[in-house]
């Protein structure tokens, strides 16, 4: 994460009412297209509306497609989702191929994913498959047939031979 | 000194009317202020009312329905759609304002009759999908879990009801995009057919048990005694639970794993933070075991 994302609103990946599951259904119900007849900002806007748009609309049948030409204003593209978001692309100055990947991201999105930053680039629901931990997971079996209490067991694991004791063998011996 | 002021002053004119300067490169001093009252006017008018979809400008139904059809990939007859979408209290509004003005000819469309023409589509594709592989009562929950209004509605907003709606409310409640989800499945089956129908409920509200556990849906409420009743059915009479592990008795984070055992054979195995509630998921255990390899006579 760098300083830039600091603000950005951390979210997981998230799939709405299961889409794609059963069939996919666009996300971006529709697309309102402003611009100025007049302005050079908007020449790009006029040039894909002229050269591009109905092929747009053609292809993409489930996407409403407004035009809203307004006097000296910015070209913007508006997109509206079925979630209720509504993005709005500022395009001054876009070529006619900016706009069409502009539209292609809006149209592949599902809600407006501007300022939001992704915890994970994946998501599952199911993190564990071999379920919650407990105390009795993975103990030794041995365990079943001891009676307690055990004095083998109420010891220490690592007890070192202390030099006393490792004297006393020696001499022994 | 005024005088001395004065005669720079027209001076500076002279010269500027002489060089035929006009235009001026700063900012106009009352335009700050203006800008801070009309800002200040606007946070004391409050925040602007929400306004329906279909109020604004760049609005045109014929084009937003035709979009409703493509967007998921079904064909629908153009006046089906419009009546499912037509709520009875917007058909009986319009009608009568069409009296007032003397028009009798319109007629009240609306969409109560496909409500429940839709439902029994859904209910029946649920029973249909869910009964050869779960009991009556599972069957039942996962029927009741689908066909909430929570649910619905949820899935009625995302294929795009809640602008095209005819209604009268604003914003569209759940419930009204509930009822016109069900009138919506049954005018695609009065549009093309009931296999498409089904087939439509199966991918858009089906799916929706995709990740889910049907035992997260569906749980007895007295687990043991339901268990008890399911065995007796089966001729197994004598359930014993032992208690096969325990840990840190007597404190907060005790934990205890009781199994259910018949004729020394496992029936089901589960955890609690007392011997009864250990006792109760092991029932719950057991009762999925059973319910897992569930065929239908």
């Amino acid at each position: 994460m760098t300083n830039k994302s600091l603000f950005l609103k951390p979210d997981f990946i998230r799939t709405v009412s299961q889409n794609g599951v059963g069939r996919y259904i666009t996300q971006l119900q529709r697309v309102v297209l402003k611009f100025c007849k007049n302005n050079g900002s908007s020449r790009g806007m006029r040039d894909f509306i002229e050269s591009e748009l109905v092929h747009f609309a053609r292809e993409n049948p489930g996407i409403c497609v407004y035009l809203k030409p307004r006097r000296h204003r910015g070209p913007v593209i508006k997109a509206e989702y079925l979630n209720g978001d509504s993005q709005w692309v500022n395009c001054a100055n876009f070529s006619n191929e900016e706009i069409i990947k502009w539209l292609n991201l809006l149209k592949s999105q599902q809600n407006d994913k501007t300022g939001i930053r992704y915890r994970k680039l994946w998501h599952t629901d199911t993190p564990s498959i071999q379920g919650p931990w407990t105390p009795y997971t993975f103990r030794d079996s041995n365990l079943n047939l001891v009676n307690f209490p055990d004095n083998a067991l109420a010891q220490p694991f690592n007890v070192e031979e202390t030099l006393t004791e490792q004297l006393a063998k020696a001499l022994k011996k | 000194m005024s005088l001395c002021r004065q005669s720079a002053l027209l001076l500076t004119k002279c010269i500027a009317s002489q060089l035929n300067v006009t235009g001026q490169r700063n900012i106009k001093r009352w335009v700050a202020p203006t800008l801070r009252v009309i800002a200040k006017r606007r946070e004391k008018i409050g925040p602007e009312p929400l306004k329906p979809r279909s109020t604004y400008l760049e609005w045109n139904y014929e084009a937003e329905i035709f979009a409703f059809g493509n967007r998921l990939g079904e064909k629908f007859d153009r006046s089906l759609l419009l009546r499912a979408l037509t709520q009875r209290e917007y058909a009986n509004l319009k009608e009568i304002e069409a009296q007032k003005e003397g028009n009798v000819a319109v007629k009240n469309e609306h969409n109560h009759e496909l409500i429940a023409e839709g439902f029994k589509i859904i209910s029946d594709v649920i029973y249909n999908e869910y009964k050869n592989h779960y009991p009556e009562e599972i069957v039942n929950a996962v029927h009741k879990f689908l066909t909430t209004d929570e649910m619905l509605g949820l899935v009625g907003k995302h294929i795009g009801l809640s602008d095209i709606i005819l209604t009268n409310e604003f914003p569209v409640e759940t419930h009204t995009l509930s009822k016109t989800f069900k009138a919506v499945v049954a005018a695609l089956k009065l549009s093309q057919d009931t296999q498409r129908a089904e087939l439509f409920v199966k991918d858009i509200l089906l799916c929706q048990m995709n990740g889910k556990d049907v035992y997260d849906i569906w749980n007895p409420e007295r687990p043991f005694e339901y268990l008890t009743d399911l065995l007796k059915q089966k001729g197994i009479s004598d359930i014993e639970p032992r208690l096969c592990n325990e840990s840190a008795k007597n404190t907060i984070l005790a934990s205890y794993q009781v199994g259910l055992y018949n004729n020394k054979k496992l029936l089901g195995l589960g955890w609690g933070e007392s011997i009864a509630i250990a006792k109760d998921t092991a029932a719950i255990d057991a009762i999925q075991r059973i319910y897992g390899n569930y065929m239908q006579k």
